[in-house]
């Protein structure tokens, strides 16, 4: 009995000596959280983690442009969902699963800034130097600015989370600043990148003249006419570096990416990094589900030689005669377009139109021009000032049809009544999702939304 | 059964011990006996026969008979007793005797397997439903779980799809948890087995059983062990009860009994959806642009069906039947060989078999090979050792059969409108509406499934001393499961140039486990002492490669493609357990239990690994009262109360409480990390607190009983993905933030209505409520396509949260909906949305009933549920009013639109989707889900022992069985169980998903 009572004591005790050390179990897809960026590799690993969020197909991967461009006057919603119509209606819900998904994945890009924000300046690595780490603080501070300009122009004024989550507790119960206040975020973020960044050209990685691109855009969005001009300007004076690229097929087509057209787009390897915008525009016989696609009006619009011009390309028909969008020519590696050289033109004709400024090298045609000389067409009619603005406004509706701009134009520059009849201003701003006013009573919803 | 093996033991190592000593016994007197059944004079072979007063003992053999050489005198007295018969003493006046032994009440003495042992019935305390392999064996199903549908009193089983060995949902007395596992635990011979699909193709939402890796052929019995005192020692798991899965075993000092079975049948789909015609679907989408002010389309002298205008008037229009191309006739089959035997020192069981079942939605079909290998050996009369063996291979030829639309075959062939022909002008196969060409969908699908399964355990049971047994044990149950799927270039998903992937998944599972059991007899006072601990680790890796661009279809393998990526996972958990159980039994008439079990669970935060489950549970046997004694007409009663907690950790991530980076976030081809996940240091155990009351009782010897059971169920501390505002740059983080609630009450009623010699007739009825509730949830959550599903603190979990119609205006064809300010109108905003309902039946069970005449017997059992609701999300899509066009199929059901003022209908105006008159979750489509199920009627018929001896064998029953042949439902759609989707959080939706068929099967049974 004594020598079976021993192996009983003995199973027992080394169960036991052993169980804390058998319950310990860590993981190897991940690493713990206490370990994150301490060198110059792993600040610049979540640097890139950064863009990882932008590239998401929650932001520019699909969702977050689509508000862009469903909200406007040149696509149709072929499947079933009501959260697609509801943004060509122009009537969209609070639950709508869209803006839920872009606003979750707009604060992850900011939370992942956040930490190379607050962890990258207090690396004590001898192998950084001092421009290396300011190269890395100055694209967190660029990628938070646009994070934010996307949230205010979206939806107005937004929480300001300018610190790293560290506890779940963090970061919640933090009430809206105001539109101006964000704003002002977004401004001081530039200004931060601005001085940060290395003169270069990236078309895929912030440099200072991305920063100076995001900067016109900013003033424009602003009304800052002549800062709007003299920062479109500095990009576009860049001329080794950025053309008009002609045809306007060229950009995109074929594959197209990082051309000389290109400011700023996401890049997709097209295998770990996809982009699956173009499932959404593409027919099945690409591999897409065609769910949405270009309306009568724009497929006749753009058709119309004198208004489309090469631009046609944008549209094509499938097996079935049915018009489908080029833009994104493949269900996984397209590019995704954030600002292209085409945009900068187009900021400087309105920003010298608004000056009043409209012919000579130094007018609003002259900009507006050449983007329509681009798309092989005559240069334009318009001689007033209140002409030349709309065929800026009509000349970007074909430019960017495809691009998350038409909406955002017709907001700011006020025209949604009388081009999409949006009559109710309080449109002009989208709700937060439901279910974070629910979750956080901190955040106040928009108004006409309750 | 492992009472009578303990006894066995107990007695040989006694016997040894004589031995061992070397006493050469005094022989006063021989006795050869025979044990027979009373009633039919047959022999009882394993009946125990001891000699009052001493310890010596002796086991009938197989013809009953058994002999004594002994030191006692005549007279003495014996004591017989048997399994299922009363005990009885005898005196002994000379050297032969014959016994006849009676049949106990029916069930009392039946031995029911419990947490690390058994117990008779009698002696329960804790809620357990025993279900006999008999029962299911006949129900064709890919696994044992679905055969369990109505079986057992509180145990839900929801077969949700027609695709055989696909998932089906096993609720047992409700849900606990929202993002942890609310399926029961499996125990398998000891092993406690991975209940968790390891699929990771999509199949539109479905996913595997691998419970269906079980053959049912080689179970012997299925228990259910539903309250707190019954399942607190499996404490880690027991939240959702346990299953106790026992196989078959030879018996010690039997010969050989091989068995062979044979089945084949048929498998057709009931009533499937009525679709419009051509010409219908056309005149509907011509009113719609009538309605809104469009240009009809379908107008003019020419078909045309491609044109956007033009396409030639609704009369000319054809229509193409693409459901009669999808489902076809099924073939089932299943054939299983079984060799049982026994010496006295070693038995066996043997068993093979082979199923093939074809879904009735082509191309799917599952089938199963199933090795099992079970062995029992006593080294000597102290140690015994044994081991249990399954092999499987199943393979699957798997479809997308729940939501689409790449793949989807009920989107090809339900959803796509019935006037599209399947060619274009060209006379090309094209796909319609966004979904897959049916014709080139089943040509081509290619998604194959193979999982090898090993569930084994060895164990050495050693009776320290005649009360003491030590055992111990190690179990594993491992999984590979191997996936691989080819779309070819014709297809949605492999469009442009194919899509081939290949996954390898690897589920190892192992457990180690000691009992030590202490059970002392003192005149009256019965006692035993448990002990024991387990180990237990799971581990998981999988494999993924996927190759796109291959030279054309000829090429189906990764190696051919020119894009190729891959991904590599590995998860590991471990578990550490101990826990001991105390039983005292006063004279068969009070007992009562207690228990502890402590668990570790490597998956909570580094001071919140352990939790402690306790239970104690009392019965109280009021027959053997003085009082009772004498009341013939009561044949047992017994009362019951029980209270415990159990635990639950199951289903959430493995590393759910650690703060985590991942280095997955690359950009620009090089590698970028990122935060993860949220540290929960104070992450721990869910608990789940169950009080249970209950009451067994039988009238009329036992021909006549009932089981009543009340229970309340309490979990606290419920894992939850809790949501955290966006701001954080999170979604949710797991905790423990959710409280639920289930009560309800179980009844079982058995009886024996006639019992005489050429006709038994035996009814079996079982009903159930279960009122679930969520107690406390922070803020509510929505699940399911649409959001149609909300959990909100108050309500019950899984509820429907839609707008609800309260009718069509029959001026204007408009529906009008209720207002949350209680006013009626259009345009209802989203906080207008109101629950209308949930999946969970006001009471569910099933009747049985079976008859034996002569040589015939017949079994017919229905099932039945009432008062849940199925969103009929297939009509949702099917009446679109129109607007959906070429877009998507138009539901006969959709013809009663309204028309003209006057018109008194539920189907408002055909004026468009997303509108007032289409909006999503609408509450039109959530429909009545009861059912009353004829789940199983069997004809067998065995041909007489003397004809079956003479050709030299024991048994020949053939039989035919048909299941499922009427459902009674109000139900629009074919089944009202289906839903789209395997996730635990969006039952209830009826999308894209094959009814469950009907069926007639013919088999044979041969026992040599």
């Amino acid at each position: 009995m004594k020598f079976s009572n021993y192996i009983l004591a003995a199973a027992f005790s080394v169960s036991l000596s052993s169980c804390e050390k058998f319950l310990d179990v860590q993981p190897k897809e991940s690493v713990s959280d206490e370990q994150t960026i301490f060198d110059v590799t792993s600040a610049t690993e979540a640097v890139r983690g950064i863009y990882n969020a932008f590239a998401s197909g929650s932001y520019y991967g699909t969702t977050f442009q689509s508000i862009g461009y469903l909200s406007g006057d040149n696509i149709q919603w072929t499947g079933s969902q009501s959260q697609v119509q509801e943004f060509i209606n122009h009537n969209v819900r609070a639950d709508n699963p869209t803006i839920s998904s872009a606003w979750g994945q707009i604060y992850v890009a900011i939370n992942r800034a956040n930490n190379v924000i607050e962890k990258v300046p207090a690396l004590q690595d001898p192998h950084v130097s001092e421009d290396n780490k300011n190269q890395l603080l100055g694209e967190a501070y660029f990628l938070r600015a646009l994070a934010y300009f996307d949230l205010v122009r979206t939806w107005g004024g937004v929480p300001l989370i300018l610190k790293p989550t560290k506890t779940a507790a963090d970061n919640s119960g933090i009430a809206r600043s105001t539109k101006q206040e964000t704003y002002a975020q977004v401004l001081n973020d530039l200004n931060k990148a601005e001085a940060l960044l290395p003169v270069a050209t990236n078309r895929y990685r912030a440099t200072v003249k991305t920063v100076w691109a995001l900067k016109a855009r900013y003033y424009l969005y602003q009304g800052d006419w002549a800062n709007a001009e003299s920062y479109a300007t500095k990009v576009i004076s860049d001329v080794t570096n950025y053309q008009l690229k002609s045809p306007y097929s060229s950009f995109f087509a074929n594959g197209a990416r990082g051309t000389v057209e290109s400011v700023f787009e996401i890049y997709y390897n097209g295998t770990t990094e996809t982009n699956g915008h173009g499932g959404q525009w593409l027919p099945q016989t690409l591999g897409g589900t065609r769910q949405w696609a270009p309306n009568d009006a724009f497929v006749a619009l753009v058709n119309t030689t004198a208004i489309g011009g090469n631009r046609s390309v944008l549209v094509a028909k499938d097996n079935q005669n049915r018009w489908y969008g080029t833009l994104y020519g493949s269900t996984t590696s397209s590019g995704s377009y954030v600002i292209r050289i085409a945009e900068l033109f187009l900021i400087r004709a309105e920003a010298r139109a608004q000056q009043n400024v409209l012919t000579g090298s130094n007018g609003a045609l002259f900009d507006l021009n050449a983007v329509r000389a681009r798309a092989g067409l005559d240069a334009s009619t318009a001689t007033k000032q209140s002409d030349v603005l709309l065929a800026i406004e009509n000349e970007r509706r074909v430019e960017f049809a495809f691009e998350p701009h038409r909406w955002f134009d017709l907001v700011r520059t006020n025209r949604a009544a009388a081009v999409l009849g949006v009559t109710d201003t309080t449109k002009f701003v989208l709700p937060l999702p439901n279910q974070q006013i629910l979750l956080d009573p901190a955040l106040k919803q928009n108004p006409g939304y309750n | 059964m492992k009472k009578y093996v303990l006894t066995g033991l107990l007695l040989l190592s006694v016997l040894s011990l004589i031995f061992a000593q070397k006493i050469e016994p005094l022989i006063n007197s021989t006795l050869n006996g025979r044990v027979l059944d009373r009633k039919s004079n047959l022999p009882l072979s394993g009946a125990d026969i001891q000699i009052k007063g001493t310890t010596h003992e002796v086991v009938a053999d197989n013809e009953g008979r058994f002999n004594f050489r002994t030191g006692q005198k005549f007279p003495y007295i014996l004591i017989v007793s048997h399994v299922g018969y009363e005990t009885q003493e005898v005196t002994v006046t000379s050297n032969t005797i014959e016994i006849q032994l009676k049949e106990t009440s029916k069930g009392l003495e039946e031995v029911v397997v419990v947490g690390y042992g058994t117990s008779k019935r009698k002696n329960l305390v804790g809620a357990v439903t025993k279900v006999n392999a008999s029962e299911l064996r006949d129900i064709p199903a890919g696994g044992f779980d679905a055969q369990l549908q109505g079986k057992a009193a509180g145990l839900q089983t929801t077969t949700t799809t027609g695709v055989p060995g696909e998932s089906v949902t096993v609720r047992l007395r409700g849900a606990t948890s929202i993002n942890a596992d609310n399926t029961p635990l499996y125990v398998i011979d000891g092993v406690f087995v991975n209940s968790t699909s390891l699929q990771t193709v999509s199949t539109g939402g479905k996913s595997t059983s691998p419970i269906a890796d079980i053959n049912p052929a080689d179970i012997e019995s299925v228990e259910v062990l539903k309250d707190a005192e019954a399942s607190a020692l499996y404490g880690s798991r027991g939240a959702n009860g346990v299953i106790i899965v026992t196989t078959k075993r030879g018996n010690f000092s039997d010969g050989t009994r091989i068995n062979a079975q044979a089945s084949h049948g048929y498998a057709w789909a009931p009533p499937l959806w009525k679709l419009t015609t051509g010409p219908e679907h056309a005149t509907l989408v011509n009113e719609y642009y009538a309605n809104i002010g469009g240009k009809q389309p379908f107008t003019g002298d020419v078909w045309n069906p491609a044109a956007s205008s033009a396409r030639g008037t609704p009369e000319l229009q054809k229509t193409y039947d693409r459901l009669g191309e999808a489902f076809h006739t099924a073939n089932l089959s299943s054939y299983n060989l079984s060799v049982a035997s026994g010496n006295k020192a070693t038995r066996f069981y043997l068993g093979a078999g082979y199923d093939n079942q074809e879904s009735i939605l082509r191309p799917i079909s599952f089938d199963r090979a199933t090795f099992k290998f079970n062995i029992d050996h006593k080294i000597s009369s102290i140690v015994q050792i044994g081991s249990s063996n399954t092999l499987t291979r199943t393979h699957r030829n798997q479809g997308r059969a729940g939501d689409g639309p790449a793949g989807g075959i009920l989107q090809a062939a339900l959803h796509t409108p019935t006037y599209l022909p399947p060619t274009n002008d060209q006379g090309v196969l094209v796909g319609r509406a966004g979904f897959d060409n049916l014709t080139l969908l089943l040509q081509y699908y290619d998604v194959n499934a193979v999982s090898l399964r090993y569930i084994g355990n060895v164990y050495a049971d050693v009776q320290i001393l005649p009360d003491l047994k030590f055992r111990t044990s190690w179990g594993v149950d491992y999984d590979n499961y191997k996936e691989s799927e080819y779309w070819n270039s014709m297809l949605i998903a492999g469009s442009p140039s194919g899509d081939a992937t290949s996954s390898i998944s690897d589920n190892a599972s192992w457990v180690n486990e000691q009992t030590l059991t202490y059970r002392k007899k003192l005149g009256k006072h019965n006692f035993g002492i448990l002990v024991g601990n387990t180990l237990q680790s799971n581990t998981y890796e999988r494999t993924f490669l996927d190759g796109k661009g291959f030279a054309n279809n000829s090429f189906t393998k990764i190696s051919s493609a020119s894009v190729i990526t891959g991904t590599q996972n590995w998860s590991q958990n471990t578990l550490a357990s101990f826990f001991g159980k105390v039983d005292y039994n006063f004279n068969d008439k009070y007992i009562i239990n207690a228990s502890l079990r402590a668990d570790g669970s490597s998956k909570f935060g580094p001071e919140r690994k352990w939790g402690y489950f306790p239970s104690v549970g009392a019965a109280w046997r009021v027959k053997q009262e003085k009082f009772l004694q004498d009341v013939d007409v009561i044949s047992d009663l017994k009362l019951r109360a029980s209270y415990g907690i159990t635990g639950n950790q199951n289903g959430i991530g493995d590393f759910a409480s650690q703060g985590l980076w991942t280095g997955g976030s690359s950009y620009k081809d090089t590698a970028g990390i990122a935060p993860q996940q949220l540290a929960n240091d104070n992450l721990q155990w869910e608990k789940t607190s169950q009080f249970n009351i209950g009451a067994d009782v039988s009238f009329f010897n036992g021909r006549l009983s009932l089981e009543a059971n009340y229970y309340y169920k309490y979990t606290s501390n419920g894992l939850l993905q809790l949501p955290r505002p966006a701001t954080t740059g999170f979604s949710t983080y797991w905790s423990n933030a959710a409280e639920i609630s289930n009560k309800g009450f179980e009844l079982t009623i058995n009886s024996v209505n006639i019992q005489n010699k050429n006709f038994t007739w035996s009814t079996n009825f079982n009903v159930a409520q279960n009122i679930n509730k969520i107690e406390k949830l922070a803020s509510p959550l929505q699940y399911g396509s649409r959001n149609l599903i909300l959990l909100q603190q108050g309500s019950p979990m899984y509820s429907f949260y839609l707008y609800k119609q309260l009718y069509v205006d029959p001026q204007t064809g408009n529906a009008i909906y209720q207002k949350a300010d209680g006013t009626q109108g259009m345009n209802p905003k989203t906080s207008d949305k109101q629950i209308m309902g949930s999946v969970w039946p006001k009471f569910f069970g099933g009747l049985g009933n079976d008859l034996t005449f002569g040589n015939f017997d017949f079994n017919i059992f229905f099932s039945f549920q009432y008062g849940n609701k199925t969103y009929n999300h297939n009509r949702f899509f099917g009446e679109g009013g129109g607007a959906r066009d070429a877009a998507r199929v138009i539901f006969a059901s959709d013809l009663a639109r309204w028309q003209k003022p006057g018109d008194i209908t539920d189907v408002p105006k055909a004026d468009g989707v997303n509108v007032n008159n289409y909006l999503d979750a609408g509450g039109r489509w959530l429909e009545d889900g009861s059912f009353v199920r004829l789940r199983n009627v069997t004809l067998g018929y065995s041909f007489p022992k003397t004809f079956v001896k003479k050709i030299g064998l024991r048994n020949i029953r053939l039989y035919v069985t048909g299941s499922n042949l009427f459902l009674i439902t109000k139900y629009s759609g074919p089944d009202p169980e289906s839903s789209a989707n395997s996730n635990q959080n969006q039952p209830g939706i009826d999308l894209g998903t094959p009814p469950q068929p009907r069926s007639v099967q013919f088999g044979i049974n041969v026992g040599i």
